[in-house]
C-alpha cells in the first residue's frame, strides 16, 4: 500500500493498536473512511471505539500502526497537528472549562487564529457572535459554560472544532447526554454538515439512533474490527447486534426470572409523596407540589427531558435535599425530615444517576465499595472491632448474585467494567431484597447486554414486591420496564400514561411547553 | 508478596533520590559530603547514646503520626498537629502542676487524658470551622499554631510562669520527678509502651472499625459516600477530634518524659516531619511506625550533625523536604498514570 490515497479517502489507518500496561485494547486495525459521509462506529463497553478515536485526535500514543488524514500522514502523537491537518473530535465528556464564557472558551480551545495582539471582551465576544449565528444559536456569547443545557455546551464543542476548519470531525458518544428531541437536532444538524461536505465520526451504543443516522457502519468487538465500513443499507439489524455481541450470545438470558417470593399486598403503597416541594438547586427548577404513590410490586418510570426535575425528585426521595412542606411516606411511614441513612435503615435503596461520581468509589476494593455503608452491622458489640473477613463474605455473596466479573476482592472499583461496576452496584444496592428503589439512569451508557441484564434485575425485584421508581432519558427502557408512566416538565409531574405506552403522546408531553 | 516490594520501592526510591540530590546540593556549595555521611550516621546511630536519641525522636513522631493518617485518609488535610503538640502538654502540664500531692496512679493518667482533651478540642476548633462555614482547614490549622504558639508564650511568661528562669526562653515549672514517664533522655518502657498502645488503638481504628472504613470513602469519593448515606459532617469531626488527640497525647508525653516542663518554642517542627512520616509510611499504622523511626534516626543527626560537620542543621532539613516533595510528586504521577489506564 502506498501513503497516497485515493481521492474519496479522507482518512485511512494502517495496523493501528492500542494497549494499556499489559491490556490490548485495540489490536491491529486498518481501515479507511470516505470523504461526506456520515460514518458511525459501534461496539460494546471496552471494544476500542474510544482508543481508537483518541489515537487518530492525537491524545494517546498507539502501540503501532500509521494513519493519514487527507493524504498526509500523522506523524506524531500532537493534537494541534491533528487539528492542523483537519480532524476534531468531540469527547464524551465536554472539555469547555465551566467558569469562563462562551467566548472565551471557543477562543482557548479553538485552532482559529485571533486578529490582534491583546484581546478585548468586546472583540473577543464580537469575532464569535459572528459563528454561534452562523450555526443558529441563540445563547450569547458572554454566558457562562456552566449555566448552559448540555445541548448547548456540546453544540458549542462542535462550533469549537468546525471554527478550526475541521473537516474530518469524531463524535464520542454524542447521544449520551442528550434527551430524544436533542438527539433528533443533533442529527440533522450533523447531516447538514455531511452535506456541507464534512466527513462525520460517530461512536455510538444504540441501535435505533445507529439505523437513524449512518451512511456506513463499522463494528468493533474485543478490539477487532469484526464490520470494516459498510453501507448500511447492506446489513440487517440482526446481523449487526450479532456482529456487536458475538456469536450464541443470548441478551435475554436474564431478562425474566422465576419470582423468589409471591408477590406482598399488591394494594400497598410502599411509597408516598404529598404534596412536596423544593427549594429551586443549581441546574434546576424547583419542585412543585408533587404527589406520586408507588404501590408495592409496580414500577414507575419517571420521563422528561433532562434538568426538568428529575435530579431534586431522586434527591429528594432520598434525603440529599430537604422537602420545603408536604410530607413523604415510605412503607406508612413519614420520613420527611429523616436523612438519608435512616431512611436506608428502613428499606430505602438507590441506584445514582453517575456510576463514577456517585454509585461507587473508584479507589476502595470491591468488598469495601459493596459493604461499607453496612459497616455497623458486622460487629458483635458498640466496641467490638469490625469483623472483616465476614464483611469480604457478604460482599462476595452479593457479587456473585449479580454475576460481576472480578478476580480478587482487593482490586479496586475502577479495574471494572462500565456494566460490570453497575453489576457491583445493583448487588450492594438490591442484594437484600429492598421494598423500595429508586433507580436513576440505571443503563446509561451501557451496552445492550448489560442493559439487558439490569432490566432483568429491576424486574424480578418488581415481581418479588419491591416498589421501583425508574428515573431514565431513555423512552424504550420506560417503556419496557414501567408499569406507569409519568412525565416531568418544568419541576411537575404532567402527565401520566399507562400501558400500552404511546411512544408519540410521552414524548410530546416531555417537549409541550418548551416548544 | 510483590505487592509488598514495590510499595516498598515506591517508598525508598523517593528517599534516596532525595538524600542523592541534597549531597549534590552540599556539594555544589563546597561541603565535605563524606564529612556529612559520617555525621548522619554518627548522630543516628553510631556515637554513644544516638540510637537513644534517634528513638528518643521517634516516639512524638510516631504517635502524632497516628492522628496524621487518620485525617489524611479522611482526605482532611490538618497541619495543625505542632499547635495541637503544645495544648497537649499544656493540658498534661497543668494537671502535673495544679496536683502536686496526689498520687502518680492517678496524677499520670490524668495529665495524659488532659493532653489528648486538650489537643483535640484544639484541633476540633478547624474541624467545626469546616463543617460549619466550610472553611479551609489548611488555614485554620495553621493558622491555630501560631495562636498555640502566643498561648503557650502567655501562659509560661503568666500563669504558669517559673520564677527561677531567667534569659530567653520562658518556661513552666518542671512538674514533679514522680510523675515522669522517662529522664531527659527521653526514652523508658513506659513510653515504648503508650507508644505500642497508641499504634494498636490507631490500627484498630483505621482497619477494624466502622469510622476507619468510611472515613477513607468519605476521603477517596465524597459524593458516593453522601449517596451511601454516611454522615460526613460527623465523621470529619471525629477526624479532627481524633487527630488532635494524637498529637496531645505525644505534648502529653513530652512533658512528663524528657522535658518534663513547658518551654516556649519547644518542638519546632515535629508536627510538620509527623506529616512527611505518615505519608512516607503509606498512610498505614506499621508503615508509620518504620518511617518513624527513620525520621526519628534524621531529626537525631540534625542535632548531632554540626558538632562534627560545618553544615548547619537546616541543611538536613532540606533533605526531609524533599523527601515531601518527591513522594508527593510520585502520589501525582502514580495517579495520573492510574487515570491514564482507566481511560480504556
Amino acid at each position: 500500500m502506498t501513503a497516497r490515497a485515493s481521492k474519496d479517502v479522507v482518512l485511512r489507518c494502517e495496523d493501528i493498536a492500542v494497549a494499556y500496561g499489559d491490556v490490548q485494547a485495540l489490536h491491529p486495525t486498518s481501515l479507511a473512511f470516505e470523504q461526506g459521509k456520515i460514518h458511525v462506529l459501534v461496539g460494546q463497553n471496552g471494544a476500542g471505539k474510544t482508543s481508537l478515536a483518541r489515537v487518530l485526535a492525537g491524545i494517546i500514543q498507539p502501540a503501532g500502526g500509521r494513519f493519514w488524514i487527507r493524504g498526509v500522514e500523522a506523524r506524531e502523537t500532537n493534537v494541534q497537528l491533528v487539528r492542523a491537518l483537519g480532524l476534531d473530535i468531540v469527547h464524551q465528556r465536554f472539555t469547555l472549562p465551566p467558569n469562563f464564557t462562551v467566548a472565551e472558551a471557543l477562543e482557548l480551545v479553538s485552532a482559529r487564529k485571533y486578529a490582534g495582539a491583546f484581546y478585548s471582551h468586546r472583540r473577543l465576544a464580537a469575532s464569535w457572535l459572528g459563528e454561534l449565528q452562523q450555526a443558529e444559536m441563540s445563547v450569547s456569547p458572554n454566558a457562562r459554560i456552566r449555566d448552559l443545557p448540555i445541548e448547548t455546551i456540546q453544540s458549542l464543542e462542535i462550533i469549537r472544532a468546525l471554527a478550526g476548519q475541521a473537516q474530518f470531525l469524531i463524535l464520542d458518544e454524542p447521544t449520551a447526554l442528550l434527551s430524544p428531541g436533542g438527539v433528533e437536532n443533533l442529527f440533522s444538524r450533523l447531516r447538514q454538515l455531511r452535506n456541507a461536505g464534512v466527513t462525520l465520526l460517530l461512536i455510538l451504543h444504540k441501535l435505533r439512533e445507529v439505523l437513524a443516522v449512518a451512511d456506513t457502519i463499522s463494528v468493533l468487538r474485543a478490539g477487532r474490527l469484526v464490520l470494516p465500513p459498510s453501507d448500511i443499507a447492506a446489513v440487517s439489524e440482526q446481523q449487526l447486534s450479532d456482529l456487536i455481541i458475538g456469536e450464541g450470545a443470548t441478551g435475554e438470558a436474564h431478562a425474566e426470572a422465576t419470582s423468589k417470593r409471591m408477590a406482598r399486598d399488591s394494594k400497598a403503597v410502599n411509597l408516598a409523596l404529598a404534596n412536596v416541594s423544593t427549594r429551586q438547586s443549581e441546574a434546576e427548577p424547583a419542585l412543585a407540589a408533587l404527589s406520586l404513590e408507588v404501590e408495592a410490586g409496580e414500577i414507575l418510570g419517571i420521563a422528561g427531558v433532562e434538568g426538568n426535575g428529575q435530579r431534586s425528585l431522586v434527591n429528594l426521595l432520598t434525603g440529599l435535599m430537604p422537602a420545603q412542606g408536604g410530607a413523604l411516606r415510605l412503607l406508612g411511614r413519614d420520613v420527611t425530615k429523616l436523612k438519608h441513612h435512616q431512611r436506608r435503615s428502613i428499606g430505602l435503596r438507590v441506584v445514582p444517576f453517575d456510576r463514577i461520581a456517585e454509585g461507587a468509589s473508584l479507589s476502595l476494593p470491591l468488598w469495601e465499595n459493596v459493604a461499607i455503608w453496612k459497616a455497623e452491622r458486622f460487629r458483635r458489640s458498640r466496641f467490638a472491632p469490625l469483623r472483616i473477613g465476614a464483611m469480604k463474605a457478604a460482599a462476595e455473596k452479593a457479587l456473585d448474585q449479580f454475576n460481576v466479573q472480578y478476580e480478587s476482592l482487593e482490586q479496586p472499583a475502577a479495574s471494572l467494567s462500565g456494566g460490570n461496576m453497575q453489576r457491583l452496584i445493583l448487588a450492594r444496592e438490591l442484594a437484600d431484597s429492598p421494598p423500595v428503589v429508586i433507580a436513576a439512569q440505571p443503563t446509561r451508557g451501557l451496552d445492550f447486554r448489560a442493559t439487558q441484564y439490569v432490566w432483568g434485575a429491576l424486574r424480578r425485584l418488581k415481581h418479588d414486591g419491591a416498589s421501583i421508581i425508574l428515573v431514565s432519558s431513555d423512552l424504550d427502557e420506560l417503556i419496557n420496564l414501567s408499569d406507569r408512566i409519568t412525565v416531568m416538565r418544568g419541576g411537575r409531574l404532567v402527565a401520566e400514561f399507562a400501558p400500552p405506552f404511546e411512544i408519540k403522546g410521552i414524548g410530546d408531553s416531555m417537549i409541550g411547553a418548551m416548544r | 508478596m510483590s505487592r509488598w516490594i514495590r510499595s516498598g520501592i515506591r517508598v525508598v526510591a523517593p528517599i534516596a533520590a532525595a538524600f542523592i540530590l541534597g549531597f549534590v546540593l552540599f556539594a555544589s556549595a563546597g561541603y565535605d559530603i563524606g564529612e556529612v555521611i559520617n555525621g548522619l550516621w554518627q548522630g543516628a546511630l553510631a556515637a554513644p547514646g544516638s540510637a537513644e536519641q534517634s528513638l528518643r525522636w521517634a516516639i512524638p513522631l510516631s504517635v502524632i503520626s497516628f492522628g496524621i493518617v487518620i485525617t489524611l485518609r479522611t482526605g482532611e488535610f490538618n497541619i495543625g498537629a505542632q499547635g495541637q503538640i503544645l495544648l497537649g502538654g499544656f493540658g498534661a502540664v497543668s494537671v502535673a502542676l495544679l496536683l502536686p500531692d496526689w498520687s502518680p496512679y492517678l496524677v499520670i493518667p490524668l495529665a495524659l487524658l488532659f493532653g489528648i482533651i486538650f489537643g483535640a478540642l484544639w484541633s476540633a476548633i478547624a474541624g467545626f470551622l469546616k463543617v460549619w462555614f466550610n472553611a479551609d482547614e489548611v488555614i485554620n490549622t495553621l493558622m491555630l499554631n501560631f495562636i498555640a504558639a502566643l498561648l503557650i508564650q502567655w501562659v509560661t511568661t503568666g500563669p504558669l510562669k517559673d520564677d527561677a528562669t531567667r534569659g530567653e526562653t520562658a518556661s513552666t515549672p518542671r512538674v514533679d520527678q514522680t510523675f515522669r514517664l522517662s529522664d531527659g533522655a527521653g526514652v523508658s518502657i513506659e513510653l515504648i509502651a503508650i507508644v505500642l498502645i497508641a499504634a494498636a488503638l490507631a490500627w484498630i481504628i483505621i482497619e477494624r472499625s466502622p469510622f476507619g472504613l468510611k472515613s477513607k470513602l468519605v476521603g477517596s469519593s465524597p459524593r458516593v459516600a453522601a449517596w451511601q448515606g454516611l454522615q460526613i459532617k460527623r465523621i470529619h469531626i471525629t477526624t479532627y477530634l481524633l487527630t488532635g488527640a494524637f498529637a496531645g497525647l505525644a505534648g502529653a508525653l513530652e512533658v512528663l518524659g524528657p522535658s518534663a516542663r513547658l518551654v516556649t518554642g519547644a518542638t519546632p517542627t515535629l508536627g510538620f516531619t509527623a506529616i512527611v512520616v505518615a505519608i512516607v509510611g503509606t498512610l498505614r499504622v506499621p508503615g508509620a511506625l518504620l518511617a518513624a523511626l527513620f525520621f526519628g534516626g534524621l531529626q537525631a543527626a540534625i542535632l548531632y550533625l554540626p558538632i562534627v560537620s560545618r553544615l548547619p542543621s537546616s541543611g538536613l532539613r532540606i533533605i526531609e523536604g524533599l523527601v515531601a516533595l518527591l513522594i508527593t510528586a510520585q502520589f501525582v504521577w502514580l495517579r495520573r498514570r492510574h487515570n491514564r489506564r482507566r481511560e480504556l
